[in-house]
């Protein structure tokens, strides 16, 4: 029996879990993943390590988060459907959790387009269900083809969920496959909008999906009214409610109020999400800004991380 | 699938010309009609009777996280994102119920194919978890391809 990572033995014991996120760098340096863990080791419990994400070319998700251990800090790789095929996935989700790797996040990818590779083929094999779907499967000890898995990996897999995007209706069907399918939590897209956030979760929780899947509430510090736009303009499936943008407006011209109002509203976000029944934990993603995390953290009261009661089959 | 259709899709597949020309006409039809992609292993009555692999990431248990607010596609913003455009059908038609099928990975083996033959040959999956690509018995050999 593999032994269960520390992400999830506390979202099962019942602990408010915070996740970070990090992009691997754009070099052969693992140099920038060790210096962006002392950001989130002992702040968050654990990581995202991005696969290419916006599909740009970036060091492996998966030797990132061997590295995100080396620097002592859980990694959650995430693996898109966008570069690899149905071979490929399964035997990368072998090796990472030969390597220790305990937390997947499937998605299905940005596409090529959005990217530095815009011509590039894309693969799609699976859809980020059909692949929560094989992860779950290698889980049971049976590859897609059916043939046997001689050691099974025993991986956490999560999925993504955007109660953002339209159309609504489909986003509380597409959750309900993706936990049919196998996903055991759930990270959300960035809120910014708190009462559709409300909205989605009470379709969550009007289906019962929030009692089968751990739900993980996205948070995205922002430090500039530019960074706020550019995401409500040119990221599809965003929402930015207008006040956001007006808040963070009226401090552009200094860069410490905007870090502040960045910092506050983030705060305030984490806070009203912490009181929305069946939110399990958030998710901060600091895009660019890793070094904010503890502060955000220690200001939401969130410190220090809990641990997992033992006697569980912890280590 | 019954002993009869798989024999009406084996003696299709043993007869080249009749081949094509099924293969040829259904093509044609759902082509116009549906803007077919060629998958082979037709998804189209679960979907409101909307081709999904007409969107750029080809999913077939979709939509994606990047519909626009205005039902456009992420990739194409010219074009309606195939799934928002499934969902106000299923709508329309009473079917919504059906989009929450989970739909297991396509088979490739079937591109380019009659997905009406293979259909009758019992070469398509019933949509279950669980189900193994090995379980499709592609007979003695694939189905010829139409391109
Ligand atoms: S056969 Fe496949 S590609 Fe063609 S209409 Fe049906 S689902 Fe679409
Ligand atoms: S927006 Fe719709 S059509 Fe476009 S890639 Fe996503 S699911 Fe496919």
């Amino acid at each position: 029996m593999v032994s269960k990572s520390n992400f999830e033995l506390l979202l099962n014991q019942g602990s408010f879990v915070v996740c970070g996120e990090m992009s691997p760098p754009q070099g052969a340096d693992k140099a920038p993943i060790l210096k962006k863990c002392a950001y989130f080791k002992d702040y968050v419990d654990a990581v995202n390590l991005t696969d290419n994400q916006t599909a740009i070319v970036r060091m492996s998700s998966m030797m990132s988060s061997v590295f995100a251990m080396e620097g002592g800090v859980e990694p959650i790789m995430q693996m898109t459907c966008r570069d690899r095929n149905r071979l490929a996935m399964q035997s990368d989700l072998l090796g990472a959790a030969a390597a220790g790797i305990k937390n997947i996040l499937c998605l299905t990818g940005d596409y090529m387009t959005f990217g530095n590779h815009p011509d590039a083929k894309g693969c799609f094999d699976l859809d980020s269900i059909q692949l929560i779907h094989t992860a779950s499967e290698l889980n049971k000890g049976r590859f897609l083809s059916g043939d046997e898995v001689k050691s099974p990996p025993g991986l956490f897999i999560g999925g993504a969920a955007n109660p953002f995007a339209e159309p609504f209706e489909m986003r509380i069907i597409r959750l309900g496959k993706k936990i049919a399918a196998g996903a055991q939590f759930i990270q959300t897209q960035p809120v910014f909008d708190l009462l559709r956030f409300e909205k989605w979760m009470a379709a969550v929780r009007d289906n019962g999906y929030d009692q089968q899947a751990h739900i993980l509430a996205g948070v995205m510090p922002v430090r500039s009214v530019k960074a706020l736009i550019n995401m409500r303009d040119n990221v599809p499936g965003s929402m930015i409610p207008d006040e956001c943008i007006k808040r963070m407006d009226v401090v552009k011209e200094s860069k410490e109020d905007s870090i502040e109002v960045g910092v506050a509203m983030a705060v305030e976000i984490i806070k009203r999400l912490r009181e929305i029944p069946g939110v399990k934990g958030v998710h901060l993603m600091p895009v660019m800004w890793e070094s904010i995390t503890p502060r955000i953290v220690e200001l939401c009261d969130l410190l220090p991380r809990p641990v997992p009661a033992s006697g569980d089959d912890a280590l | 699938m019954s002993k009869l259709s798989e024999k009406i899709a084996a003696f299709g597949e043993r007869h080249p010309t009749l081949y094509k020309s099924i293969a040829l006409s259904e093509n044609v039809l759902k082509k116009t009609v549906f803007k077919c992609q060629g998958c082979g292993q037709c998804v189209l009555s679960h979907n409101a009777f909307t081709c999904c692999m007409r969107c750029p990431k080809q999913i077939r248990n979709g939509p994606c996280g990047g519909t626009r607010p205005d039902g456009h596609c992420e990739v194409y913003p010219e074009r309606l994102c195939i799934w928002w455009l499934i969902h106000k059908r299923a709508a329309k038609l009473g079917r919504v119920k059906k989009l929450s099928k989970f739909h297991i990975p396509a088979d490739r083996r079937l591109e380019n194919t009659s997905a009406w033959l293979n259909m009758f040959a019992g070469r398509i999956l019933p949509f279950e978890l669980g189900k193994k690509s090995r379980d499709v018995n592609l007979t003695k050999k694939d189905p010829p391809s139409i391109k």
